[in-house]
């Protein structure tokens, strides 16, 4: 329980310190929505938990709906909240509940589990789902494979999820929210995104940029081997 | 001075533990007065579960459940084994994953092999509802439920209470879309409409699906202290099963001033209330869903008739009447070998009709609940109510 208590409050404090003096105000400060979605159990909390977070959570449970995390970023000189909308993972909720989440979304992250062949089976439908919810088609997409640090129980090899990728036209990402050694990657991962996102085009309370330069960091590479 | 000072307080605290002590043992003497009477005082026993403190100890609900539920404890039926049940059961899978990450729902400092017994026992109860009622859809979340009733009742008996329960309360959140569960949802605006306007119109806005893990495990998904969720559990089985839609209104309404401070975004809000604060005040709380219940039933939310017929709210009357004709333990058992030799059958279908038939009028109904808090008065009334005339009529459209 303690342990569980501590996480909410980590999380409040996150978010909380959108909101110290000092920062942008809210209503000024962009905020880019991203859903993550994909199987049961293929890690999406502990991913969004690690981001926004820092760290891997010490236990999940099963999400019940939806459960949202928030993190300020700054780029390039500019706040940016980037919300992240953890959504269940089970069919009846996204039949019936999940298009409600899709609304003003900026960005989609589909997440596999690579020690899971049938989670990456289940991709298509989690894409021709999100086509039905999304109007805009331009909308940037990712592809990441969690849990690449079990190594001796991969079952979706790189290759594969590689050729996937490209039919759809989606940068994949390996990753592993556990492992440690992994500090930066799952960071690189959303922060990529992100600036995507700032370079994309003007979002929801776009507010007139200092400058119209966008520098933007050196992005991690969609890989093709597994960071870890 | 100082020393007299300390001493008269001192006398005051044992006089004050001593006067909760008194009133808790009133209380636990009332509970079982009721569990012995004939027939069982369900109505008494509801009173008891929803009024300060619940119904007090795990000992006593293993006895009172029950009979909230019209659950018969004589001849449960043995568990079949867990094997059995794993092979080709649809949702294994599901229900594995979820129960064998609950490990938040036992209490801390159990032994490992102690939980994982309990997990194992959770997950063959699941499928063994399930599989006798091949009608009800397994959904995250009903695994936190199970867990409540599996902590305090040990796994034969949460099985019988949780088939019912099932059946009777939980099924809107179990066909195989979650329509249902959306249109219950929507009673949570049309709550907070009738008691705060401004409230409404801000979460309108934002939406309710803040309120579903609410909803769909009776907070058990959302409350870290196993304490407040028995205590909820008391309060939820002896009332309607829309309260705990009430319940979750009030929550909203009790944290208006946070809401109405926060940006109107569905991320903001979703935020804020999703953050149950963990020193909630659960019994005025539930006085006040009670008294909401009363001045708001579901009937006065809605006007409209359609749905009724598709929500298990339709069919608590039966339920209702059904519990009022259970007998105390030791009748049951001295019934059941009585109706081994064929006399009994006669009489006890003669004892149905009366109860039946018996008027119970509003009048009857407030004078039972004289005498009680106002607020437990009026939890107790809009139960008796709720069975009596209640015909929920209601079609919505507010979510999409």
């Amino acid at each position: 329980m303690a342990a569980g208590d501590a996480e909410s409050s980590l999380e409040l404090s996150l978010t909380g310190s959108g909101a110290l003096p000092g920062a942008l105000p809210p209503a000024r400060s962009r905020i880019f929505k991203i859903i993550v979605i994909g199987d049961s159990n293929v890690g999406k909390t502990c991913l969004t938990y690690r981001f926004c977070a820092g760290r891997f959570p010490q236990r999940t449970e099963a999400t019940i709906g939806v459960d949202f995390r928030e993190r300020a970023v700054t780029i390039d000189g500019e706040h940016i909240k980037i919300q992240l909308w953890d959504t269940a993972g089970q069919e009846r909720f996204r039949k019936s509940m999940v298009q409600h989440y899709y609304r003003n979304v900026h960005a989609v992250v589909f997440v596999y589990d690579m020690t899971n062949i049938a989670s990456f089976h289940s991709l298509p439908s989690w894409i021709e789902e999100c086509k039905q919810h999304l109007l805009a088609n331009d909308i940037p997409r990712i592809l990441v494979g969690n849990k690449c640090d079990l190594r001796s129980a991969i079952q979706v090899p790189t290759d594969l999820a590689q050729k996937f990728a490209d039919t759809h036209s989606m940068p994949l990402f390996e990753t592993s929210a556990k492992n440690p050694n992994d500090n930066d990657h799952v960071e690189a991962i959303f922060m990529t995104l992100a600036h995507k996102l700032k370079s994309h085009k003007p979002l929801m309370l776009s507010q007139p940029p200092d400058h119209d330069e966008i520098h933007i960091k050196p992005e991690p590479k969609p890989i093709t081997s597994c960071w870890c | 001075m100082w020393c007299e000072v300390v001493s008269l307080l001192r006398s005051l605290g044992s006089a004050l533990v001593s006067y909760f002590d008194a009133k808790k043992k009133r209380k636990v003497a009332e509970i079982y007065q009721a569990l012995n009477s004939d027939p069982i005082d369900v109505p008494k026993l509801r009173r008891m579960a929803i009024s300060k403190g619940g119904l007090l100890t795990d000992e006593i609900r293993c006895k009172v459940w029950p009979k909230l539920l019209s659950v018969n404890t004589d001849n449960l039926p043995p568990l079949p084994a867990g094997k059995e049940l794993r092979q080709d059961n649809k949702d294994y899978q599901q229900v594995l994953l979820d129960v064998r990450r609950s490990l938040r729902r036992f209490p801390p400092g159990m032994p490992d092999d102690q939980r994982e017994g309990l997990q194992e026992e959770l997950i063959d109860i699941i499928l063994h509802v399930l599989k006798r009622n091949p009608q009800l859809h397994y959904y995250q979340g009903y695994h936190d439920i199970v867990v409540t009733f599996l902590l305090v009742v040990g796994d034969r008996l949460a099985t019988a209470l949780v088939e019912k329960l099932s059946v009777h309360h939980l099924r809107d959140f179990m066909y195989p879309t979650m329509d249902n569960t959306k249109q219950i949802l929507n009673y949570l605006m049309l709550i907070i409409d009738q008691v705060n306007p401004e409230v409404h119109d801000f979460i309108a806005e934002v939406g309710t699906i803040f309120a579903l893990s609410w909803l769909i495990t009776w907070f058990g998904h959302v409350l870290s202290d196993f304490r407040h969720v028995v205590r909820l559990y008391d309060f939820f089985l002896a009332c309607h099963p829309l309260m705990p839609i009430y319940f979750a209104a009030v929550i909203v309404l009790h944290r208006k001033q946070e809401v109405l401070d926060c940006e109107c975004d569905m991320a903001s809000v979703h935020h804020l209330l999703c953050q149950i604060p963990q020193d909630l005040p659960y019994e005025s709380l539930i006085s006040k869903a009670g008294e909401i219940f009363v001045q708001f039933p579901p009937s006065k939310l809605t006007k409209e008739a359609a749905q009724a017929e598709r929500t298990a709210a339709s069919t608590f009357k039966d339920f209702e009447l059904a519990s009022v004709q259970q007998r105390p333990d030791t009748v049951l058992r001295q019934r059941f070998r009585e109706r081994m030799r064929g006399e009994e059958r006669l009489r006890g279908e003669e004892r149905t009709k009366s109860i039946l038939t018996k008027p119970r009028t509003n009048r009857f109904v407030k004078l039972a609940v004289m005498g009680l808090t106002v607020a437990l008065g009026a939890a107790a009334l809009a139960m008796v109510k709720s069975a009596l005339e209640w015909a929920p009529k209601f079609q919505l459209q507010i979510f999409p």
